[in-house]
């Protein structure tokens, strides 16, 4: 079977979460992505790991081998002149441009939409930046942790009410670069659909700070419709919706509908305190929370968590494990779907790797190339490609322009 | 402007809640034509949960959560107790290039509506079903909520504070991000439909979208065997990396008077020296405790009392412009207000959208996260009131006379 994206042409130039992850939704479509990294030390990623034994490496980052399957990777400093000139030669053949060039250095270096336009009409440029390429704050220096809580996040989460002295905290990981990946990658799908149609593509400027801001469920709206601020501190209306501690790991009690919470009260024994008036119903519960608590604690302690998860959703009760690493690689559930897949790469060796996002019934997501090793495709796409001669190619290296 | 990228593209929506309308808001950012097909009999729970204006719930078109998810696209109701509302459905699969549902699996199939008999009707339909768990495999029947799929995705067990139980996410994340992988999913397929006329069935799992927004967590585990532990706000390879406490207290939440807090992360040893003299504090900048990353993160709880101490002295907003000034990546931890009419980099980029709805006014909402130079980029209108284009679509798309149309209301099918 074809893949779904498999004309596609891409150039990437990408460190960290936000334009990989865009190219690697694309790469494992079927795009080819001609992924550009700086000579010498390659994209930000190949030194976060995790790395395999713990010793950093940049060619066993764990972060960057899985941002970057799929992809043919070169080394190009595009600041430099002749640099700049392979690139427009690889842009001149491609239907996208994915970048996260910080605007400043797009200044610097001439990265610019009008620039690649005329070498190339059909090209869509997506440019994803943590504000957008616009407005004061265009030019500020900023990593994950700024960007997440510029967006709207951080507030949200954390220790509530008990303890208050604590910080907003942040997200696990990478998340302002997947967002602003993944709705970069819809922007320029969604481009290159109009380029289709109209033989002509266009400039995409995606604000990762916007992708955060416009997700964050019903707590945005609280401040134009009601003036109240959305805060970790707030207490939730309606309970039990919270990770509570079993015997052997924690499990998240979740009653949305009265019919769920009533079948839990079954499911624990139909406990005399549970026809209190004080736990009447989900916004007395909320109410109440601080009370109900105890009781809950006391009896989902007692409890191990598979068997409560499966006793709970065999009762139509949504509750969910807290889930382990480990946890995710043994489920049952996720190894009948084959979601993990086996990816196996010289230097990092052969690790388990989060597979294909979504199932395409005709045009299947595949691994056709392990993460590129730095400057691997140098020969190849300079050389064969682009039909820069041994001598020319090495003379580029020496000055370091790839 | 030319036309936007989906011009006359059309979705039969079936979603609701929160994942299947986010995801459905990005094809109506991108100009498809969305038509959500709700029932007054059942209607989508976001219509009756707050924010309402003014504090006063009524009526199912006041909610700012249903509101700012839906704008763009037009509303139909169908009772599909009445198998005419089953005919209405089917005609309007037939002009759609789209059909997409989040129910529970198995609940398109018992409607009528599976892939196999929704092909029957358009050859080269785009079918997606958004779940929480994915069509296949044991646990294809339990059911999922929002706020309990961020915890299953393994996301909870990787934040936390150092020491401390796993902690949320603060929002039911999975939704808006299988959502927009959904967005991404069909914009692919139809790509494809493009190339080769053929259209295809998509399953995705919110659990499976997630994991991959965790990978490296789970990388760490599968290359090392190890649990990654919780560190709150701090970063493997950063310092000082954290949100710290500043002076100004700008409002109350539950009798409570909220703190304003700035996020600060200093990637490196330069800009590290460049905070160090932003702060008053040049002299830290040489000094062999923190002069390196190494030194830093072994003395990075001194570092946070230090650069906490600073920080207490000026509210969120000095505190990042000075920093910012100096080249270090600061932000002030916005919340709902500073977004709202704080921040300026938002407004400057006219980020909220203000369309008048007729029950709820003026009010603002959130926009597009892109600007495309060719092609429109704007949201239409204000999400619709439920029903409001019941007669619009089944009269101008599905080309139903008035007289057709006033007798299935008559008989219920419309409700």
């Amino acid at each position: 079977m074809a893949q779904a994206l498999a004309n596609l042409k891409i150039v990437e130039i990408g460190e960290l979460a936000s334009a990989p992850y865009a190219a690697k939704l694309m790469a494992d479509m079927g795009a080819e992505v001609i992924k550009i990294e700086r000579p010498g030390a390659g994209d930000r990623a190949r030194d976060r790991g995790p790395f395999p034994g713990g010793a950093a490496h940049r060619e066993k980052s764990g972060l960057y081998l899985y941002l970057n399957t799929n992809k043919l990777g070169v080394t190009l400093d595009i600041a430099r002149p002749e640099g700049f000139a392979l690139l427009e030669r690889l842009v001149a053949d491609a239907d996208v441009l994915v970048h996260n060039v910080a605007p400043p250095e797009m200044d610097r270096v001439g990265l610019n939409f009008d620039r690649l336009h005329q070498i190339n009409p059909r090209l869509v440029m997506t440019s994803i930046t943590p504000y957008g390429l616009t407005g004061p704050w265009r030019d500020l220096r900023a990593e994950e942790l700024t960007v997440w809580s510029a967006g709207g996040v951080c507030v949200l989460n954390g220790a509530g009410l008990d303890h208050p002295e604590l910080p907003p905290l942040k997200t696990f990981g990478n998340q302002s670069g997947f967002q602003g990946g993944v709705h970069g990658a819809v922007a320029t799908m969604g481009a290159i659909l109009a380029q289709v149609r109209d033989g002509e593509g266009q400039h995409v400027d995606v604000s990762c700070q916007e992708a955060i801001a416009s997700q964050l469920e019903l707590t945005f709206e609280y401040w134009p419709y009601m003036k109240v601020i959305a805060n970790r501190l707030g207490k939730k209306p309606i309970q039990p919706l919270e990770a509570m501690e079993c015997k052997d790991g924690w499990i998240y009690v979740c009653c949305v509908e009265e019919h769920q919470w009533k079948a839990f009260v079954g499911l624990m024994g139909n406990p005399a305190w549970a026809g209190e008036e004080l736990f009447r119903d989900r916004l007395q519960r909320g109410e109440n929370w601080e009370a109900l608590k105890i009781f809950l604690e006391e009896w989902v302690s007692q409890q191990t968590v598979m068997d409560l998860y499966q006793k709970a959703q065999s009762r139509r009760i949504p509750f969910a494990p807290v889930s382990t690493m480990g946890d995710l690689l043994d489920s049952p559930h996720l190894k009948a779907r084959g979601f993990f897949v086996e990816i196996a790469q010289p230097a990092a060796g052969t690790h388990l790797y989060p597979g294909a996002p979504l199932k395409f019934g005709a045009t299947p997501w595949a691994i056709r190339r392990p993460a590129p090793t730095l400057g691997q495709h140098n020969a190849e796409i300079f050389g064969g490609r682009l039909g820069l001669d041994a001598a020319r190619l090495a003379e580029l290296t020496r000055a370091g322009v790839i | 402007m030319a036309r936007p990228p989906l011009d006359g593209i059309r979705v039969a929506d079936f979603t609701w809640v929160w994942a299947g309308p986010y995801c459905t808001l990005q094809l109506a950012h991108l100009g498809a034509d969305v038509i959500r097909i709700e029932t007054k009999t059942r209607p989508c729970v976001t219509r009756m949960l707050p924010p309402w204006p003014g504090m006063k719930p009524g009526g199912l078109n006041r909610s700012g959560y249903f509101n700012q998810y839906s704008q763009g696209k037009r509303s139909i109701t169908l009772n599909f107790k009445d198998p005419a509302a089953h005919e209405v459905a089917r005609k309007l699969i037939a002009r759609s290039d789209v059909v997409i549902n989040n129910f529970a699996h198995g609940v398109m199939d018992r409607m009528g509506f599976g892939y196999d008999d929704v092909r029957k009707i358009k050859s080269d339909v785009i079918m997606i079903s958004l779940t929480g768990y994915g069509d296949t495999g044991p646990y294809a029947d339990y059911i999922a909520y929002g706020p309990a799929q961020v915890p299953l995705s393994g996301l909870s067990a990787l934040t936390g504070y150092r020491g401390w139980p796993p902690m949320h996410a603060g929002f039911s994340y999975a939704d808006p991000n299988g959502g927009v992988h959904g967005a991404f999913a069909i914009l692919a397929a139809l790509y494809h439909r493009g190339k080769t006329g053929q259209g295809q069935y998509i399953d995705m799992s919110q659990w499976e979208c997630a994991m991959g927004v965790l990978a490296e967590g789970l990388l760490e585990y599968t290359m090392n065997g190890r649990e990654p532990e919780r560190i709150g706000n701090e970063d493997p390879w950063m310092a000082p990396h954290g949100i710290y406490r500043c002076r100004d207290r700008p409002g109350q939440v539950m009798g409570l008077t909220v703190d304003q807090f700035v996020a600060i992360a200093a990637a490196d040893d330069a800009e590290f020296k460049r905070m160090a003299g932003a702060i008053g504090r040049p002299e830290l900048g040489g000094d062999p405790c923190y002069a390196t990353l190494a030194a830093r993160k072994a003395h990075e709880s001194d570092l946070d009392v230090i650069v906490a101490g600073w920080t207490a002295g000026r509210t969120a907003v000095e505190a990042a412009a000075i920093l910012q000034a100096a080249g270090v990546a600061a932000a002030v931890v916005a919340d709902n207000k500073f977004l709202s009419e704080e921040d300026p980099q938002l407004k400057a980029r006219e980020y909220f959208v203000y369309k008048e709805h007729p029950e709820v006014g003026t009010l603002q909402h959130c926009g597009i996260p892109w600007k495309m130079s060719r092609t429109a980029t704007a949201v239409r209108a204000a999400a619709p009131c439920i029903g409001q284009h019941t007669d619009e679509v089944l009269g101008q798309v599905l080309g139903y006379g008035a007289e057709e149309i006033a007798k299935l209301r008559a008989q219920g099918a419309l409700d």
